[in-house]
């Protein structure tokens, strides 16, 4: 209400691609309540059938009831006090010409006064019954329209959300995760804002000046032409100064996000700013923004408080317009173009006018944010055409239970057609046998331990888990045996007890408190202040990384995987949960085949197979020893170390 | 928050709305400017109807004189007579008319044009005064927040002090600049309407008055039923929303357990859980503003039939009538608004309290009255039984540490997590300062010295390292930003950094940050180093705990770091055996003591706690490959 025009005005403009197209698919989804929408259709009719005939009963009761006696005003004498004069003179002098307006009832000059008030009171009745109807549908028609427009929101948001899980991985590769994020709930926003109110006042608005436009047409043409004449530039000069408002606000937008990352940043670092002693470069160069962000604002502000008051002084003055013309033939005596004026059909057509200024300023400002939900509406269904990009085979059959043999046949991947991350990967793993990958950033290290569970599949070559090529097998099956820890530690907002448990909700609190156990976190977990109930915050905060680790770990050693994939964590943690983070993997690594994205040395040299990769391919492989031996690449990498322990007198580590 | 904190706030909240409307006089021109043009323009409003009324009142009766003027002459006199007029002045009445109308048209023109203008300039001005506002608000809280303690960082969030320089500043900014103003206009207008009507109609006026208690009452519900139905829906978005989050950021986790189906199903949980609420509020309001609508429709057809009640008696005239009703749509706006503002006024004030808290906030770290500059030093540290404590606790994090490091001399510090560690380099460039003993450099005890001639003799290297939206040019210069090209890529050598910063395309000009490329551990690291080096400090503080970084990286940033503590009083908490063997003290920390000192072969011979630290944490740390 205080600053609805610049919210709208701010809000971001889009258009979509194929309208009929969007609009229509959109239509689909309000099918399930077809009777809401088509109900609020003739409510809408209804509902403007009162608004346009209130003005017009408003100037009946003054031509028909209350002209008669304006000839009696005050400080004159009453109505009554014609008499001696012949009464088609006396209906003349008050204002017959004007009963030719009259439709409601026909007047009688010579009615007694009490009769006139009992008319008048009919009339006003059955105002008051339109004002009450008018309110009961409008009443109706708004709470069906926003029923109907958060239900079928609803149901998009739900096929949205169980399509993102259907999307493979590569997917959110190409995407960021954030850009789906945003358009997800801004383009859903929009839609919202728009679909109950925005809609249902847009229709309205648009037949209630299409039809106020027609009855005073039908009324008199001429008098219409004349009080619409600042119709024409309401639309002008709203439509501009929108347009202005809202490019200003583009730019507004970019400064305050300006603004925003400069104070985020400032805030998140104010430690270095002050060991630097920045604090007063730091603050001028913040206030340049700031400024800058200010001066936007006050641009598009312009223009947002410029429409209000020009379409009020547009419309009063078509008010003066109306008043004075009308009077002026009223004076004159001449008929309006065929019409009789009376001081009743002024007065209608004063409502009338004054009636265009609030739809006409609504459609202004709806218009575009209509056009920017319908751009949300093609974006949300771009997304839900895009095709799953792995599914399961139609005679896939679930994954027997694994023993743990693997093998990589010939294996290549790609994420972009053309693009080969693997290059015809061979490895074999038997049970129980531990794999550790090592080689540099975006020799494919991920993207091989991303094809087990199937997050990817292999464009060319196969693999085999004992045996079974793995896209036989549903996802499902074949995942809920595969165990993952991953190099950041996701973690829910919910209890400690409920992440351990993510993987198998169906786990005892016994169960879950043995795997925490075996993880080693349980330590920590009991010191927490609700113990296993500790609601973590957003992402996990309030743990620290390592402890993040150990929950992580619990969560897989408790779904007892036969295949373990882990992605070691290379950010630094204390020395104390490092340690436990090593004993707890050692563990989880027992009895499992495993692959492992290998950071430490430790888990290098426990491993049965190092496998060294660079640019997709294996370049070599064996045990640490062997590999050391052969002095190649591995070698580099590990004399370079070496080099260093030799300066500090190597240590008795107890690995 | 606690109770009493609470009880706090509440009674700090008034207050603080009426500090922050004294900001309003900060921009003494825009307020007066804002609220003439408020006068100005509410004046003629009033103005129109009263404009309208004589149009119609001139319509009206020369109607009539016309009418009487075209019956039969041997009629007319009785005519006259009877309606108690006079032939000539119906006559000079009637010739004038056109001239009457022309001109009240005119008029009404005019009051429209300065009421538009006018309009616009309280509109535009309030909302200049506002802006204005929120960037004074702005500017100052960043500024304060800029210079605050590390304590103070310590129990403030980075989230929640955003929300205080955006959502705060945003909606003072929407009460003090328009708010007010509308406040005031409404108040105007609701006055200046309600008199209007007792002084041309009093009778009427008093059957219509009725309704504007309901209509107050009306607006007050709608007042307090809004904000709670709100809130709840953007909680329950919040939730929806959450879901989603982390459907995103875990994906893989989800996929990997198999749970797409209960995502989903607490996904639609949720959803339903938002559309019910959403609903609800839908069905409030389809009651509440067409409820609104009809009470003021019913205001109107009221004086329809009072008012034509009086006009069939002859009191009243149909011009007074429009006059009347236009009257009333006055009265309904204002109280709208007022009912509005009133809601408003509770968040604001809030949000007011919030902001002055932190403008409010004791800064604990201070230059003293009279602070002396520090003189450029040789770099001889001295820790004199030095305690601290942080704020609000009871637990010392040092006590009685006393130490003395020479010029040039590096000191290693180690300890398990919590041993103090942090907390002794925090203390030297006074990001704290102790709550006992002193600390002095060059025998100058540096309470007693300004802080930002302490800092600017202190480089410092933290173990994760930020840099800053700009160039890789400007994060290195970051202390000194009057250095030149030639000392910045100087300093960027010596750090084993100009090699990495070659190899892109636009070299020093590259732009990192939140918004730029981004940079790996061992770069970030090295930039750090260059950004030390840079400033040729006597003191170094160091944390040299390695983030990921590959063996190259780790070879280059080691022999960095060594150039950088060549010749410089260092403090480190040391994560290198390096480091460690070649410190010219080692001091093994133990919950906030001085567990024990010396150099690495004695401590190894006689330190039990030494040794453990030694052989856990030090050999291990070392990685194969970056992340």
């Amino acid at each position: 209400m205080l600053d609805r025009s610049a919210q709208l005005l701010g809000a971001e403009a889009t258009r979509a691609q194929s309208l009929g197209k969007t609009l229509r698919r959109l239509g689909g989804y309000f099918r399930r309540y077809l009777w809401a929408v088509v109900l609020t259709g003739l409510l809408i009719v209804a509902a403007t059938y009162m608004q346009i005939t209130v003005p017009d009963l408003t100037g009946q009761a003054v031509d028909c009831y209350l002209g008669p006696f304006t000839a009696g005003q005050s400080g004159r004498e009453t109505a009554g006090g014609l008499s001696g004069i012949p009464g088609d003179l006396q209906a003349s002098i008050q204002g017959s010409q004007a009963f030719g307006n009259c439709w409601y009832t026909t007047p009688n000059p010579a009615a007694e006064t009490s009769q006139v008030l009992a008319g008048l009171g009919g009339l006003i009745l059955l105002i008051i019954a339109l004002y009450t109807g008018s309110a009961v549908i409008s009443g109706i028609q708004f709470y069906l329209m926003a029923w109907a427009g958060n239900y079928a929101l609803r149901d998009i948001q739900v096929q949205v959300f169980k399509h993102l899980h259907r999307l493979s991985l590569g997917y959110f590769n190409r995407q960021e995760s954030g850009d789906v994020m945003s358009r997800f709930t801004s383009d859903i926003d929009t839609l919202q804002q728009v679909i109950g109110f925005g809609l249902v006042s847009v229709f309205q608005g648009g037949l209630l000046i299409v039809w106020t436009i027609w009855v005073m047409f039908e009324k008199s043409f001429g008098f219409a032409l004349v009080s619409l004449v600042t119709l024409p530039l309401m639309i002008v000069v709203t439509q501009w100064l929108s347009n202005q408002a809202r490019r200003a606000f583009r730019q507004a937008r970019k400064e305050i996000g300006a603004v925003n990352a400069d104070l985020q940043e400032s805030i998140s670092s104010v430690r270095e700013v002050q060991a630097f002693g920045r604090e007063e470069e730091n603050i001028q160069q913040f206030n340049t923004q700031n400024a800058a962000n200010r001066d936007a604002n006050v641009r598009a502000q312009m223009f947002t408080s410029a429409l209000a008051p020009s379409l009020e002084a547009l419309s009063y003055v078509s008010l003066a317009i109306v008043a004075a013309v009308g009077g002026f033939y009223i004076l004159s005596g001449r008929d309006f173009l065929s019409t009789t004026l009376s001081v009743g059909l002024i007065i209608t057509f004063i409502n009338y006018s004054q009636q265009f200024n609030r739809p006409v300023q609504q459609i202004a400002l709806l218009w575009t944010n209509l056009q920017s939900a319908i751009a949300g509406a093609e974006r949300i269904f771009t997304l839900l055409d895009q095709a799953p990009d792995i599914a399961d085979a139609p005679d896939a059959r679930p994954m027997p239970e694994i023993r743990g043999h693997v093998r990589f046949e010939r294996v290549e991947a790609e994420y972009n057609p053309g693009d080969r991350i693997l290059k015809g990967i061979d490895l074999e793993a038997s049970p129980g046998e531990t794999i550790a990958i090592v080689g540099p950033t975006g020799a494919g290290k991920t993207t091989i331990i991303n094809l087990i569970p199937r997050f990817w599949d292999v464009t060319a070559g196969r693999i085999l888990i004992d045996g079974l090529d793995i896209r036989s097998a549903t996802r499902d099956s074949l995942r809920r045996q595969i165990g993952i820890v991953l190099q950041d530690t996701f973690l829910f907002s919910d209890t400690v007890m409920n992440n351990i448990r993510y993987g198998r909700p169906e786990a005892t609190d016994d169960e879950v408190v043995a795997a925490a156990r075996l993880a080693r976190a349980n330590d920590f977990i009991t010191k927490l202040s609700s113990g296993y109930e500790t609601v973590l915050g957003e992402r996990g905060s309030g743990l620290s990384q390592g402890q993040r680790q150990l929950i992580a770990i619990a969560r897989v050693a408790l779904t007892d995987p036969k295949i373990l994939i882990l992605d070691e964590a290379t950010s630094s943690v204390d020395t104390r949960t490092e340690m436990q983070i090593q004993e707890a993997l050692e563990r989880l690594h027992e009895g499992r085949t495993s692959f492992v994205i290998a950071h430490r040395l430790s888990t290098i040299r426990n491993a049965d197979q190092v496998l060294v990769l660079r640019d997709g391919e294996i370049i070599e492989r064996g045990r640490h020893q062997s590999l050391f031996d052969a002095r190649g690449f591995y070698h580099d990498l590990y004399m370079k170390q070496f080099r260093r322990r030799q300066e500090t007198a190597e240590p008795s580590i107890p690995i | 928050m606690t109770r009493s904190t609470d009880r706090q706030e509440k009674q700090r909240v008034p207050k603080s709305l009426g500090r922050a409307v004294g900001y309003l006089a900060r921009y003494p021109r825009l307020a007066v400017f804002a609220t003439l043009s408020l006068l100005i323009a509410t004046g003629a409003q009033l103005a129109v109807p009263q404009l309208i009324q004589n149009i119609i009142d001139a319509i009206v009766s020369n109607a009539l004189n016309q009418a009487i003027l075209s019956i039969p002459a041997q009629f007319q006199d009785l005519a006259l007579q009877r309606l108690g007029l006079d032939l000539t002045a119906v006559q000079t009445e009637l010739n004038q008319a056109n001239q009457t109308l022309l001109t009240a048209s005119l008029i009404v023109v005019l009051f429209a044009t300065a009421r538009g203008l006018f309009t616009f300039a309280q509109g535009y001005l309030s909302h200049m005064l506002s802006e204005n506002i929120a960037f004074e608000l702005r500017s100052d809280l960043f500024a304060k927040i800029q210079r605050l303690s590390f304590s103070y960082h310590d129990r403030n969030r980075t989230g929640q002090l955003m929300i205080r320089a955006t959502d705060d500043v945003e909606r003072l900014r929407g009460f003090l600049g328009q708010g007010l103003l509308l406040a005031l206009q409404s108040f105007l207008m609701l006055a200046g309407t309600i008199i209007i009507l007792f002084s041309s109609n009093a009778r009427l006026t008093l059957v219509v008055l009725p309704v504007l208690p309901i209509a107050i009452i009306v607006f007050m519900v709608f007042g307090s039923v809004a904000q709670p139905l709100f809130a709840e829906v953007q909680k329950r978005l919040g939730a929806v929303n959450t879901t989603l989050q982390e459907n995103l950021a875990g994906l893989k986790v989800i996929k990997a357990s198999v749970s797409e189906r209960r995502e989903q199903e607490k996904f639609d949980r949720e959803v339903d859980h938002l559309l019910q609420q959403r609903v609800k509020v839908a069905r409030v309001f389809s009651f509440l503003f067409p409820f609104i609508f009809l009470t003021a429709n019913l205001g109107q057809a009221a004086i329809l039939y009072f008012g034509g009640r009086q006009i069939i008696d002859g009191t009243f005239s149909i011009g007074e009538w429009l006059k009347f009703s236009l009257y009333l749509t006055f009265v309904f706006i204002p109280m709208g608004q007022l009912g509005f503002i009133i809601s408003l006024m509770a968040q604001a004030a809030a949000s007011a309290g919030r902001i002055f808290e932190i403008l409010d906030a004791h800064n604990d770290v201070e230059n003293r009255p009279g602070a002396r500059e520090l003189p450029s030093i040789s770099g001889k540290i001295e820790f004199k039984r030095v305690g601290f404590r942080y704020f609000g606790s009871s637990e010392p994090v040092l006590s009685d540490i006393s130490l003395t490091a020479e010029p040039g001399q590096t000191i290693a510090l180690l300890g398990s997590t919590g041993s103090g560690k942090s907390t002794i380099i925090n203390l030297i460039p006074r990001f704290y300062d102790v709550t006992e003993g002193q600390i002095c450099i060059d025998g100058h005890n540096i309470r007693e010295v300004t802080i930002e001639s302490l800092r600017r003799q202190i480089g410092i290297v933290l173990q994760e390292t930020t840099l800053f939206s700009g160039t890789i040019r400007d994060n290195i210069a970051f202390g000194r930003p009057e250095a030149s090209d030639e000392e910045i890529i100087a300093a960027a050598r010596a750090a084993a950094a100009h090699d990495f910063i070659e190899t892109f395309p636009e070299g020093y000009d590259t732009l990192v940050g939140e918004r730029g490329s981004t940079l790996s551990g061992g770069q970030k690291q090295r930039l750090a180093i260059a950004r030390a080096l840079l400033l040729d400090p006597r003191i170094l503080i160091l944390d040299d705990s390695t983030s990921s970084v590959d063996l190259n990286t780790e070879y280059l940033i080691q022999q960095a770091l060594d150039t950088l503590m060549a010749g410089r009083t260092s403090f480190v908490i040391a994560q290198r055996i390096s480091t460690v063997v070649n410190a010219d003290q080692i001091i093994v920390l133990e919950n906030g003591r001085i567990a024990d000192r010396g150099s690495h072969e004695e401590l190894l011979e006689r330190s039990p706690i030494y040794a453990e630290i030694y052989h856990s944490q030090l050999s291990e740390n070392v990685r194969l490959d970056p992340a």
